[in-house]
């Protein structure tokens, strides 16, 4: 059954991406490069109504939350690289699959080249794993073990500043 | 007449321009992932190009495939992360032929040093290595990491979200300025 979940989720999540224009490549180089915020505020929106429906939600019923493990240098390093490869070719692992359906060429290249950056990383993972996955780990946590508040109050105050901010920001540079 | 809307509950000119589409989309995107969270889990992609190289590597050398602890960790391709990646495809496809707009591009050219198609391939080819090498050593991409993790308040997907940003827009800064 969670299969099907999964496909119907997928389908819905890929026409919001494709809808809002997150699939194009030069959408996201207008967003990184501060043209255009479209995609940076659709994202902030999106973080901020998710938190709060998702930790309300939990109030009443039991919900599959997986939260990802902290180790600092890893998650950084890995961010970075992240950050770059966004640059260069304008495609998240996600959007490019949204690229080839719209009939992208560059959207399959982008997949063929993560399909190798993937097995670049199987094969280095034992060597990276000591100086990057290991030190500075801090387990499965949340900004609420942080701050020792519970989950609903940290996501109304994260709901709240992200949408200020979306609000407060201008969508598109006006002046050059 | 106020406009009803989610995202903007009290548009400080409610008369005035009407609820932009991001917003109203970035509503819709937020309820699905509390909604994937709800039935079965956050919403992620990038792990499924790893179990699918998993489930590749099993097929033509499976010593090897057995012996390898990344693959050993991130299991069996058949997960609801791989068939939401499969409609991924489907709901793309559906959402670009049900409603109008520009056609996309087969070459996206976002870089001035991109002069031709082929060069537009060499930086798809380059981002697609770095974003998932970088996604598989951080634990998530854009989805997993940014959008569901920031939503689950995780300390880990904050640290992603900023570096991401940063090497993202120092990245395009430098590519400009380089320009060829």
């Amino acid at each position: 059954m969670n299969l099907v979940y999964g496909l119907l989720v997928g389908v819905v999540m890929g026409a919001l991406i494709q809808r809002v224009g997150a699939s194009s490549p030069k959408m996201i180089l207008a967003a990184l490069r501060l043209e255009d915020l479209t995609i940076i505020k659709f994202m902030a929106t999106t973080i901020a109504v998710g938190a709060l429906v998702s930790y309300l939600m939990n109030l009443g019923m039991p919900m599959h939350f997986d939260i990802k493990p902290t180790y600092v240098i890893g998650v950084a390093v890995g961010g970075l690289i992240f950050g770059a490869g966004f640059a260069i070719g304008g495609y998240c692992p996600g959007t490019c699959v949204v690229g080839i359906a719209e009939g992208r060429k560059d959207g399959f290249v982008a997949l063929l080249g993560g399909v190798f950056g993937a097995l670049a990383f199987t094969l280095v993972y034992t060597l990276i794993e000591a100086p990057l996955i290991k030190p500075l780990s801090y387990g499965k946590i949340t900004w609420a073990d942080v701050v020792h508040l519970p989950t609903i109050v940290v996501a109304v105050v994260m709901a709240g500043a992200l949408l200020t901010a979306v609000r407060l920001l201008p969508t598109r540079r006006t002046s050059a | 007449m106020t406009h009803p809307s989610a995202a903007l509950p009290h548009a400080e000119r409610p008369s005035a321009a009407p609820v932009p589409q991001w917003a109203v989309l970035g509503v819709l995107f937020g309820l699905l992932s509390a909604g994937s969270i709800a039935l079965f889990g956050p919403i992620g992609v990038s792990g499924t190009y790893p179990r699918f190289i998993g489930a590749s590597l099993r097929a033509v050398t499976p010593e090897y495939a057995a012996a390898n602890p990344y693959l050993v960790k991130m299991g069996a391709l058949l997960t609801p992360e791989t068939t939401l990646v499969v409609g991924l495809l489907i709901g793309g496809f559906l959402s670009s032929r049900l409603f109008a707009g520009p056609k996309a591009p087969a070459a996206d050219r976002v870089h001035a040093r991109e002069t031709t198609d082929s060069r537009r391939y060499v930086d798809a080819f380059i981002g697609g290595f770095l974003i998932l090498f970088g996604a598989r050593l951080a634990g998530g991409c854009t989805s997993g990491h940014i959008i569901s993790g920031m939503s689950q308040l995780a300390v880990s997907s904050t640290i992603f979200a900023a570096a991401v940003f940063a090497g993202g827009i120092g990245t395009a800064k430098l590519i400009a300025a380089w320009r060829a």
